[in-house]
């Protein structure tokens, strides 16, 4: 088996008392579309700022490509071709969105090529998203949909090799929720990135995802197929329930 | 405007006030020599502080440092190398305190700014006082007036031509990312440590090195003259009633200003520090942006209509 992208070795995460992510393993593989759920509190976001560097793990080692980035900062994670996104949109919002775009293509993306050339360009990620119109409009003025979109674009111009979304469908109609997941996946066979994508909106998740992997109290209960993730007991009694069987 | 274009604009101007000892007598010439170095002051401050939105009260521990400097090195060195050498110290210092302080934000971090001039002042007067015997130093070997002036007005433009090509530059993009969410823009690549530090510590330099060609003019110096917070102060004010996003503002907000308290400190000799303060209040209240987001604004409508 090749050599993983992102890989979490037994992270822990503690705040005083509170146990957050407790001893989370995964790896992640070149080109997987990979979906984290939990119910809230699981830890899915905490987990995420250990894999992009935003937050050091209390024990644990956070290995990207092979390079061990434990402890660093973001912008070393970001270097190393970690993309993220945040749950609620952090776009630079004075900047015309094009130069939102443009940001991670002069830094973490600057000696990085994407697979496709045509994603070397920040007016093509635009295009690709939809949001060509909006180029010289100030960020803050897009609607909260198109600046999640736009945050997307700010990742991929990074150039990266994996891509953490966390909680990109949230507040979207169930039509963009679609256009959305379509899109996550054109991203990923278009530029065979690795995608990790933390959802509370579980059932789009599992329609869209190839695997899955359900965090509870901060520890990772299942990790699979998502049909069978969702039969699983653990699972059902932790968190699905009802959700599913609806 | 392009960069050329601005360069070009720059040159002419910079000849133009390279002119003025020919043309103006003693007291306009001095009116002109602290409008420019305000203006440098004012535009090395901008650098830094106008794109990260952080309010740096240093100008003046910078400023200080840099005449200490000239004093210090006086008939050691020629005038030209001691305004190198005060705007290197200023630089230097500006990087070793930077890299410890500037984690903090807003408030904290001007206090702590403006608390690292006290420092640096009272320092420097324990040291004179104690190892040199002296409390103030008089610097015999003065250059010519105009000498002082044309070195002063090389600083400030130096200062322009760099604000100029930072702002263009990556650095500049990485600074105004800060400025706008320092989370987000460390997620996609930037250094934010390293590049504040940078930041800090070019804008340091242009302020230090402006307070070593200054020193030369009092021809006595002792720590309350060059550290003056009055200095740093208008500094800041100057650059944020301009609108310290922009290039221009700063600079024309500076000639305003220096001629605005002469007018007022000669027309209401005790009033004038009240008249300045509740234009600022005004100003802070009503124009947050500065002058110069007026035209900014009316401009980005246009764009849009």
């Amino acid at each position: 088996m090749p050599e993983p992208v992102l890989s979490a070795r037994g992270i822990t995460v503690r705040f005083g008392g509170l146990l957050a992510v407790d001893s989370v393993v995964l790896d992640v593989h070149a080109g997987e579309l990979l979906g984290i759920i939990g119910p809230n509190g699981a830890g899915k976001t905490t987990f995420f700022h250990t894999l992009s560097g935003v937050l050091a793990p209390t024990a644990g080692r956070v290995v990207v490509a092979g390079d061990d980035l434990t402890g660093r900062g973001p912008h070393a994670f970001a270097a190393h071709g970690v993309a993220r996104t945040f749950q609620t949109p952090r776009v630079f919002k004075e900047m015309p969105a094009l130069d939102n775009v443009r940001f991670g293509l002069e830094f973490a993306g600057r000696t990085r090529r994407h697979a496709h050339d045509a994603f070397d360009k920040a007016e093509t990620i635009l295009e690709f998203l939809g949001l060509a119109d909006a180029a010289g409009v100030p960020a803050g003025s897009l609607t909260p949909a198109r600046q999640r979109l736009l945050e997307i674009g700010m990742a991929l111009g990074t150039r990266p090799r994996v891509l953490l979304l966390d909680e990109v469908a949230a507040g979207l109609t169930h039509a963009e929720l679609d256009a959305t997941a379509q899109l996550i996946r054109g991203v990923r066979d278009e530029l065979g990135l690795a995608v990790v994508w933390i959802e509370h909106a579980v059932r789009v998740l599992m329609n869209y995802v190839e695997r899955v992997v359900v965090l509870h109290q901060g520890a990772k209960i299942a990790d699979g197929d998502p049909r069978a993730v969702a039969k699983d007991p653990a699972v059902v009694e932790a968190y699905l329930g009802a959700e599913v069987v609806v | 405007m392009t960069r050329r274009h601005a360069l070009i604009a720059l040159l002419v101007g910079g000849v133009a006030l390279a002119a003025l000892p020919w043309l103006l007598s003693d007291f306009l010439l001095a009116l002109a020599l602290s409008c420019v170095m305000y203006a440098g002051l004012a535009v090395s401050w901008s650098m830094f502080c106008g794109p990260t939105n952080y309010l740096s009260l240093a100008t003046a521990a910078f400023f200080g440092l840099g005449a200490y400097v000239t004093a210090w090195a006086a008939g050691a060195l020629p005038y030209g190398l001691a305004v190198l050498a005060g705007g290197l110290v200023a630089a230097g210092f500006a990087a070793l305190v930077g890299a410890a302080v500037l984690h903090l934000r807003g408030a904290y971090f001007a206090v702590i700014t403006f608390g690292l001039g006290e420092l640096v002042r009272h320092a420097i007067t324990y040291y004179e006082k104690a190892y040199e015997g002296t409390v103030g130093r008089i610097i015999a070997a003065a250059p010519e007036s105009t000498t002082v002036y044309w070195m002063v007005l090389f600083v400030s433009l130096a200062a322009v031509a760099t604000a100029m090509i930072v702002r263009t530059s990556r650095l500049g993009l990485a600074l105004r990312g800060i400025g706008s969410d320092e989370e987000r823009a460390q997620t996609l690549g930037v250094n934010a440590r390293g590049a504040k530090v940078l930041a800090f510590a070019l804008s340091a330099f242009f302020a230090g090195a402006l307070g070593a060609a200054m020193a030369v003019r009092w021809t006595y110096i002792d720590p309350p003259t060059v550290f003056n917070p009055f200095i740093g102060f208008q500094t800041v004010l100057i650059a944020m009633v301009g609108g310290a996003q922009t290039l221009l503002g700063p600079i024309v907000s500076a000639l305003v200003f220096s001629l605005l308290t002469e007018f007022l400190r000669l027309q209401f000799p005790y009033l004038f520090l009240v008249i300045l303060g509740l234009l600022l209040i005004v100003l802070v209240l009503y124009l947050p942006g500065g002058i110069a987001s007026l035209f900014v604004r009316r401009r980005w409508r246009r764009g849009n209509a």
